[in-house]
């Protein structure tokens, strides 16, 4: 009897606790709409008020003149600064010489014999007829500038990142500073990291260098002090037991069983130094990244492709190389190797020391002109397609008309800016508690202070449109691809292959089919978050143990009450996880479209970056994307967190 | 027991550790006479080891057997010095860790003891080889002689021809005489055992247990061993101490355990064991004293279990006399004393 009533209790006071989430939940809405009631109401607050910008641009840019200036004389550049920038700079040209010294068929031999090695025949027979072709198409020069970029790139974010990953594991101090500190640099997307580095060096590789390793460096910290804390304990034990001294057990037990992980982050880092290096052309990092660039904004859309299929060779070989690493199983192929690795290596001295650097120019051959005519013929054809009203173009002018447009006024005019911040503050207080809550009503005010209201509300709606879009393709394909394995394994290297693209190369095809303007920027963005989307709801599925989809369909559920009653909600937590990542990649990307006329912040950051007399509006506008990106991502984080179930007691 | 304690090279005195915060107010709860869970509840502590001492002398096997949480895995290691205790001392070979600094620590843990562990603690990246080098490299020893040593010790434990294997390609059984062989490899005069054989199936249980016999007979280390398997502590001990909640109950000869447990705690273990099995001739035997030996009785080793002599004494009132492995008699084994133990064994 005492257990009946016991459980009863206990099920009351569960549904208690449901009961209040759900008010609480309605008295918040409630909430947002008297808020927005009231302000229309009786106020004129609709667009921030422009007397309240602090005007954080003049100072920027009095600073900017002021460094330019004192560039050759004053000792913050003399003593402190040059040197970097001149060390750097002779590494990369250092590195640069080098790689060209080599004869340039021992490129496409390297890799392949590379990867048949660590992938497999067909990996290496595809890795050499991949590096041939970016010779092929005459972009040979253009590969070695941005091989040297990325070279010098992951060795710095590796002589950095491992030295403070076990930093941050050997001292809880340095852990409590790093580990926040990372989290917030990965939230931001790459490109804001060049505006403050272009402010203090100015254009350049140097810039390029430090932003994209400071971009780069998260994933190999966070993975080395991850891989040496779960290193077992009874291994550690049985080092100490033996006398060895702490260097010994960190060197001889420790740092050998963490390097699988340590890859693993030199792995990501790559593949985050390949997205910025590109990015980095933005502000003259040079290479493929500067032709990809160049050829967008003169609208040449063939020589943007075949950088652009120069940039994803060369990430495709980079991530397999370092995935290759890890995982390698030198036991295959050995015989193979063995003649095979010297024969590769004296090829490359003597084609080296015969001066056969050069890729001979009887080989070229460009596939631009073609790409230019099916960029033609698409413009012609399928922008509208007869006459018809449908195509490209109308759907853009859809798309832009009924969601796009429509929701930038909805938040940056229809909406008062009091009650959008007032609806910030109120999800901050349902999602957590008074804490985000304050930060995110500050943040919004600081968007308004710096004069970014109005293009925060742009970006902003420009990625609730490419998130929403996003969330109705891949957790449909998501939720398919988690009830069929063969589907999973069907689309494991589409999403693998699309997420090793660097976003900046994902508008090339886009601009194509779109033209410019904010809806290229949005599908871009779109295709860069999909395989995010997808695989985590997947994951957040799979994850529902088996046992309970046992026990749902014991009760005769149907396929569609299981997935909505028991599946759904138990992982909606991960799903959370998968808006969060959607969200920031939407919002990276969107940003980087301000490049193609996606306008908002974006725009006005390329503009920061590329005229020198902007570089304070662009510096403001870099904050606001921080902080916009802050603010989303620590609002879904909150909401993830809320979806969990209680913990056990 | 003094001359023991002259020649011991371990000695334990006082031992207490305590997690948590309020260590102190737990011990003086603990002294008072409180239990653990009385004192988690009071100060949030948890008193691990609460007063332990024991000696060790040059040579005995010393099995602390003790159920899971008894404090026997916390106790090993406060002996090791892996972790600190709160309060007393350990002393090793004659010199007191308790005192020593890192640098003499480390010098007492290259020269003098080595452990092995429940779940081996191998090192995945090592060869098997490498893994039994490990003692001497971090001493410095050259990566030849070392090898050798290695290989050597792999002959040793049966494990000849895996070297150049990776442990986690080896069974449960080989990866734990790569743990004892890595062990030995430093030469130690204390062995710690920390449950070394409860990871591994009972028949591979029992052939390490025979093996770490026959390699004690040979090599007449100082060992500490630590089990929760009463019938191995019986099998293995010279003397062996049951603890209970963080002390020890009682510490006994097996045959003192199994003939007079001191309370109930080490009753309940006692009345499962197969004292037939475990106890030999030898330990019931009453020693000749020139007694007229009548050549008709039965003859046995000194080693037989209690199991094997039985036959002999059923439906005879003859004693079973009791010989030395080389054949002279050397006692006397009457019925009505292993009657006695085998029905205090089943009340």
């Amino acid at each position: 009897m005492a257990n009946v009533t016991g459980a009863r209790r206990k099920a009351n006071g569960l549904r208690t606790a449901s009961d209040s989430r759900l008010a609480r939940f309605i008295l918040a809405v409630g909430a947002i709409v008297v808020l927005i009631l009231l302000f229309r109401l009786f106020t004129n607050f609709d667009v921030f008020p422009e007397s309240w910008d602090i005007g954080l641009a003049d100072p920027i840019d009095r600073a900017r003149r002021w460094l330019i200036n004192n560039q050759t004389s004053h000792w913050l550049y003399t003593v402190f600064l040059n040197p970097i920038t001149d060390a750097i700079d002779w590494g990369i040209r250092r590195l640069e010489s080098i790689l060209r010294w080599f004869p340039w068929y021992s490129y496409p031999l390297f890799t392949g014999v590379g990867l048949w090695w660590t992938r497999g025949r067909v990996a290496g027979v595809l890795g050499l007829a991949g590096v041939a072709l970016i010779g092929v198409i005459d972009l040979w020069e253009e590969s070695f500038a941005t091989l040297a970029l990325m070279g010098v790139s992951v060795l710095m974010s590796m002589v950095i990142g491992i030295p403070l990953g076990i930093a941050a594991w050997r001292s809880d101090a340095v852990a409590r500073v790093v580990r926040p500190t990372l989290d917030a640099m990965q939230t931001m997307p790459g490109f804001v990291y060049l505006i403050p580095f272009v402010l203090l060096f100015g254009v350049g590789r140097v810039p390029a260098l430090i932003s994209t390793v400071i971009f780069a460096l998260a994933p190999v910290v966070r993975l080395t002090e991850v891989g040496l804390r779960t290193v077992p304990q009874v291994t550690v034990e049985a080092s100490e037991m033996f006398g060895a001294t702490e260097r010994q057990t960190l060197r001889l037990v420790r740092l050998p069983q963490a390097r699988p992980a340590i890859f693993a982050g030199m792995n990501q880092t790559t593949m985050l130094a390949m997205s910025m290096v590109v990015i980095a052309a933005f502000i003259g990092a040079g290479g493929l990244g500067q032709v990809v660039l160049r050829a967008m904004q003169s609208i040449e859309v063939g020589k943007a492709s075949e950088a652009g299929v120069a940039i994803v060779i060369m990430a495709i070989v980079l991530d397999r190389f370092s995935t290759g690493i890890a995982t390698a199983d030198p036991g295959r192929d050995a015989r193979a190797i063995k003649w095979l690795a010297p024969t590769v290596s004296a090829v490359g001295i003597v084609g080296g020391l015969l001066g056969h650097n050069k890729f001979p120019e009887s080989l070229n051959w460009q596939f631009a002109p073609y790409v230019d005519d099916a960029t033609d013929w698409a413009r012609d054809n399928l922008y509208d397609i007869g006459g018809s009203g449908i195509g490209t173009g109308p759907f853009s002018d859809f798309v832009t008309l009924e969601f796009v447009t429509p929701l930038r006024e909805l938040l940056a005019s229809d909406i008062p800016w009091p009650a959008m911040i007032g609806i910030g503050v109120v999800l901050g207080l349902w999602a957590r508690g008074i804490r985000l809550a304050v930060g995110i009503g500050a943040a919004l005010f600081a968007i308004g202070f710096l004069g970014m209201w109005a293009l925060s509300m742009d970006t902003l709606a420009q990625t609730i449109v490419g998130v929403a879009i996003t969330l109705a393709i891949g957790v449909p394909v998501g939720i398919m691809s988690s009830h069929n394995d063969l589907l999973r394994t069907a689309l494991k290297p589409v999403l693998d292959f699309f997420q090793t693209i660097p976003s900046f190369v994902l508008l090339v095809p886009v601009i194509t089919l779109f033209h410019v303007g904010r809806i290229p920027g949005i599908i871009a963005s779109v295709i860069y978050a999909l395989p995010a989307a997808v695989h985590y709801t997947d994951l957040g599925l799979r994850r529902v143990p088996a046992d309970i989809h046992e026990a749902a369909e014991s009760f005769g559920a149907t396929r569609s009450q299981r997935l909505r009653r028991v599946e759904m909600p138990l992982a909606a937590p991960e799903l959370m996880v998968a808006v969060n990542q959607v969200i920031m990649l939407i919002l990276a990307m969107v940003v980087i479209a301000g490049l193609v006329g996606g306008g908002g912040l974006g725009l006005e950051a390329v503009r920061g970056l590329r005229r020198s007399d902007a570089v304070g509006r662009g510096f403001e506008a870099g904050i606001a994307i921080v902080l916009l990106a802050s603010i989303l991502d620590r609002l879904t984080r909150a909401i993830a967190d809320r979806l969990r179930p209680p913990a056990a007691v | 027991m003094d001359t023991a304690n002259e020649t011991a090279q371990v000695r334990v005195e006082g031992v207490w550790k305590v997690f948590g915060r309020k260590t102190r107010e737990a011990k003086e709860l603990a002294e008072a006479g409180a239990t653990r869970e009385e004192i988690q509840t009071a100060t949030g502590s948890v008193v691990a080891v609460r007063d332990v001492s024991f000696h060790v002398a040059a040579g005995e096997t010393f099995v602390v057997m003790g159920l899971s949480g008894s404090g026997k895995s916390t106790l090993i290691r406060c002996v090791s010095h892996l972790v600190a205790p709160t309060k007393g001392t350990v002393e090793l070979c004659g010199t007191e860790l308790t005192q020593a600094d890192s640098a003499k620590l480390r010098q007492l843990r290259r020269q003098k003891m080595a452990m092995v562990f429940q779940h081996f603690g191998l090192f995945p990246h090592r060869k098997v080889v490498d893994n039994v080098a490990y003692g001497l490299e971090v001493q410095g020893v050259d990566r030849q002689d070392r090898q050798d040593r290695a290989r050597e010790l792999l002959d040793t434990v049966g494990l000849e021809g895996w070297g150049d294997h990776y442990p986690q390609q080896l069974s449960g059984g080989m990866q734990q005489r790569v743990g004892l062989a890595r062990a030995l490899a430093v030469d130690p005069e204390v062995l710690f055992f920390d449950e070394p054989f409860s990871a591994l199936d009972p028949l591979i249980r029992r052939d390490m247990q025979d093996e770490l016999i026959d390699l004690q007979m040979k090599l007449q280390r100082t060992l500490v061993f630590i089990t929760h398997d009463f019938a191995e502590a019986l099998k293995l001990a010279d003397r062996i101490a049951i603890m209970n909640d963080g002390a020890f109950v009682q510490v006994g000869t097996p045959v003192e355990i199994l003939t007079s447990p001191a309370d109930d705690y080490v009753r309940a273990f006692t009345q499962d064991a197969p004292v037939a099995k475990v106890l030999q001739a030898c330990t019931l035997m009453k020693p000749l004293d020139g007694a007229v030996i009548d050549p008709g009785w039965p003859r046995v080793s000194s080693t037989t279990p209690l199991e094997a002599a039985l036959p002999h004494l059923l439906g005879s009132t003859s004693p079973v006399v009791v010989c030395d492995e080389d054949g002279p008699p050397v006692g006397l084994l009457h019925g009505d004393d292993v009657a006695g133990v085998i029905s205090e064994n089943r009340p």
